[in-house]
Order: C-alpha cells, then structure tokens, then sequence
C-alpha cells in the first residue's frame, strides 16, 4: 500500500512498454513472412508432413537457416564464449566447490519459483487454462510447504507439473514468425521475437511491481547473475562437451535452440485439447 | 541336462541376436543394438579396447552411417566429388563411431526405458526411449529414427531431448561449406576425430 497513484503510474508504464512489445511483434511479423525468416518456418515437422514420401521425416532443412544478421550474431557468440571462459565458468566452479549440490538445486528451483508469473500469463495468454492453474498452485504449494521453493512438494506429493512457457512460445504458438536468429550477450541465443518475449516476460518479474524500475532493473541484472552462476554450476560440463562433438560451435548452438523452440512449440500445440 | 541346455541357449543368445535378420521391426531392432550396448558398457571387466571393438561392431549392423553421412551434408553432398563424397563418409562414420565409444565412459548404471514406436508412412518410424538418470534427475529423451532398408530397419537418425543430430551436423557442415569449403570442413572434421580418439586411448 505505498504510494497509490505512483503505484498506477508504474503499472500503467508497464502496459505501455508490453503494448509496445506487442505493436514491434506485429510490425516486424509482416516483412519477416515474406523474406528472412522463411526456412526457420521450415519446421521438419511441417515439411515432412507436406511431402511424407520424398525425405525421411525430420531431415529436411537442407539448406540451413537465414541468419540475415550473422554479422552482429557471430562476434556476439565469441563475446559469451569468452565471457564463459573469463568469468562465469571460474566463478560457477568456485562456488560448486564450496555449495553443495542439493543447496544448487534449490537455489535453481527457488529462481524456477519465482518466475511463475511469466508461466502463468503466457499459459493464460494461449488459453491454457488447467496449466495456468496449475502454476498457480504450484506457486502457492511450494511458496509456503516448498519453503520459498526451495523445494518442489507440488510435483514430488501433489504430481504437479510444471508447464514451461514464455512470451517467445506464445508468438510461435499463434504463428506469427519470430524473426530472424540473433545472438544475444548475455542472455545467448535468441531470435528477435524471443528476444522481446524475453523484455515482456522481464517486466511481470514481480520485483518490478514494489519498487522502482531502475530498481528493478538493478535487481533484476544481479538476479541474473547470480541465477546465471547457479545454473552454470550445475552444467558445468555441459559446454566443454558440446565443443568436443562440435566441427562448427556456432552452428551447432543455432541448430540445438532453434531445433528446441520448435520442438516446445510444437508440444504447446499437442497439449492443447 | 535342463541346465545345460538353459546355458547353451544363453550362450547362443548373444551371437544369434546380434544377426539384423531376427530384428524384423523397429523397436526389436532399437531394443536388441540398446540392450547389447548397455550390456558391454556395464562389463567393467573386460579392457576397454575390447568394449569398443564390441560397441562399433554393434553399431555398425543397426546404423546407417553412409546415409547418415550424406544426409548430414545436405545438398553441398552433390556439390563435391565422388572421391571426396568417400573421403567425407570415411571421416564423418569414424567421427560418430568416437563420439558414441567416448561415451562409454560417461556411463553411470542409467537404465533405458522403451517407450513407443511412431510410424511415418510405411517406411519411416521413430522409436521413443528415455534414459532414466540414477539420482532421480529428468530423463534424457532418446528417440532413434529409423528407416525400412529391405527386410531390415536401420537407424538414420537419433534425437537428443528433441534435437535432431543429423540436423545439427547439418546445420554446422552447411555453414562451413559456405564460409570455408570443403578442405576446411574435412580437415577439422578430422582434427576432431583424432581428438576423440586421442581421449578414448588415453582412458
């Protein structure tokens, strides 16, 4: 109860910031059909089922993906790989070393936690009612019997699930093209519409809703961090191995997110009825 | 005289399924190529050299890495020339028989659970496992892809939690084939294969 009508203001800020989100989706939705984006759209899946006979299911983009803005997008992955070797992989082993394992895991389930709202607008947004429900229970299951969800009770007693969602699924799932691939510092791969799902999905972090946005902003990037450090610790081999098995380390990280994003899309649609 | 003939079955058994003959449709063929690699990556007695013999003999029956390797080349395969489509096959099934024998060593008692065949028309199917990791962590999802090749099914493909290898490599070839070209990609699909081997002999 602080504050109200700054409170509004914030809030209302945000709507704008989302609205405008939503107009830039559309705007780059239209040029994006007719051009770049077009073998990304080539899902194996749609291809295989518009000529079942002439390839074998699952091997059909030939031709690899448009990648309009491989200019920005490869030095941008040479930036994460050093920021990998330089800082967050000595940091991850550092703190693996002296944090036990389950207290990682429950660093990582807290942070699942609280990234319920996301999860449950896009879940709502694409009218999935019994999975919006469901991060809801789940958030108050683990919340309070969870321990700030440190722990997941609501799908180890209650079997239920989590339904991973975000904003850049929702896009996908109503068919509108999320552009072309784009490589993100920090944050790692993206297209341009995961990219904003992932500003809109930022802006329901429900710090944003107590305190300032340059707060929220502050908080929100040494959340990032810590999360980031966190979850590299539990995957700490994770790269190295990737890079044994790699002739091209870009390709095959393009290749593996754009592959999953279908892949989850495609899900979010199976579940549907 | 009922134990000698159980033994004698036993030990017939192995050298039997190992023929793709018996392995008529495709989840027998995934079963069976599975269940014989999980059974040599759990003989801890026998040296390592051994196993991997045993694995790539294995593999090879079940898997078709000549298609594998075209395919992973996608169109540039008819670009370059027959000798150089050889040399490429030569150097992409040694590729993938290390990365596969390298995991020997990642192998921690998971156990595989066989859980559906989806068919795609007559000739493609795709067969649905999961690898149950011990300390009740998230499964891995292992589908293998299959294809009809006369009287025997032979796998193609493998996904990966949803990810296509084959795609991938794809993917990674046709950007270096683009960029680079040919003496490129052979040259460090072959320095990588040498690492790996380097590995799996340093083990």
């Amino acid at each position: 109860m602080t504050s109200g009508p700054k409170q509004i203001e914030r809030t209302g800020a945000r709507w704008m910031m989302l609205a405008s989100f939503l107009l830039a989706v559309v705007s780059f939705a239209t040029p994006a059909l007719s051009q770049g984006a077009a073998p990304m759209s080539q899902s194996p899946a749609a291809q295989s089922a518009a000529n079942p006979s002439t390839q074998p299911p699952g091997e059909n983009n030939q031709g690899g993906y448009a990648d309009p803005m491989s200019g920005f997008n490869e030095p941008m992955f040479t930036f994460n790989l050093k920021l990998d070797d330089w800082v967050l992989r000595p940091v991850a082993s550092g703190y693996a070393t002296i944090t036990p394992q389950p207290v990682r895991e429950s660093v990582d389930r807290f942070f699942d936690n609280v990234r319920v709202i996301p999860r449950f607008a896009n879940n709502l947004l694409q009218l999935k009612l019994a999975e919006a429900g469901g991060e809801v229970a789940r958030f108050g299951i683990n919340t309070t019997i969870g321990l700030v969800g440190f722990f997941d009770p609501a799908d180890e007693l209650f079997g239920l699930k989590k339904h991973p969602n975000d904003f850049g699924l929702t896009i996908r799932y109503y068919d509108i093209p999320t552009g072309p691939y784009l490589m993100l510092p920090f944050f790692g791969p993206s297209t341009i519409g995961d990219t904003v799902g992932l500003a809109a999905d930022g802006a329901m972090d429900p710090i944003s809703y107590f305190v300032p946005l340059w707060v929220a902003f502050t908080v929100a990037t040494g959340e990032g961090a810590v999360e980031a450090v966190n979850y590299r610790s539990l995957h700490l081999n994770q790269f190295e191995e990737a890079d044994r098995y790699a002739i091209d380390l870009y390709g095959a990280v393009q290749d593996a997110y754009l592959q999953t994003r279908d892949h989850d899309v495609k899900k979010l649609h199976e579940e549907r009825w | 005289m009922l134990a000698l003939t159980a033994a004698l079955v036993v030990s017939l058994a192995p050298s039997r399924f190992l023929s793709p003959a018996w392995a008529d449709d495709p989840m027998s063929v995934v079963k069976t190529t599975v269940n014989q690699a999980l059974e040599v990556l759990r003989d801890n007695q026998t040296p390592l050299a051994q196993r991997q013999d045993k694995l790539r003999q294995i593999v090879s029956t079940t898997f078709d890495f000549t298609e594998m390797a075209k395919s992973a080349l996608g169109y540039h395969w008819k670009q370059i020339t027959p000798d150089q489509q050889q040399e490429f096959t030569k150097a992409f099934v040694a590729f993938i028989e290390d990365s596969y024998l390298s995991k020997v060593n990642d192998y921690r008692g998971q156990k595989v659970a066989f859980l559906r065949v989806t068919t795609d028309g007559p000739q493609y199917a795709e067969v649905n496992t999961d690898i149950v990791e011990p300390e009740g962590k998230d499964p891995i999802h292992l589908n293998y892809r299959l294809v009809q090749e006369g009287a025997t099914w032979k796998i193609y493909d493998v996904t990966v939690d949803a990810i296509s290898i084959i795609a991938n490599y794809r993917n990674q070839f046709n950007r270096v084939m683009n960029n680079q070209g040919y003496a490129t990609l052979i040259s460090d699909l072959k320095s990588k294969q040498a690492a790996l081997a380097a590995s799996l002999a340093n083990h």
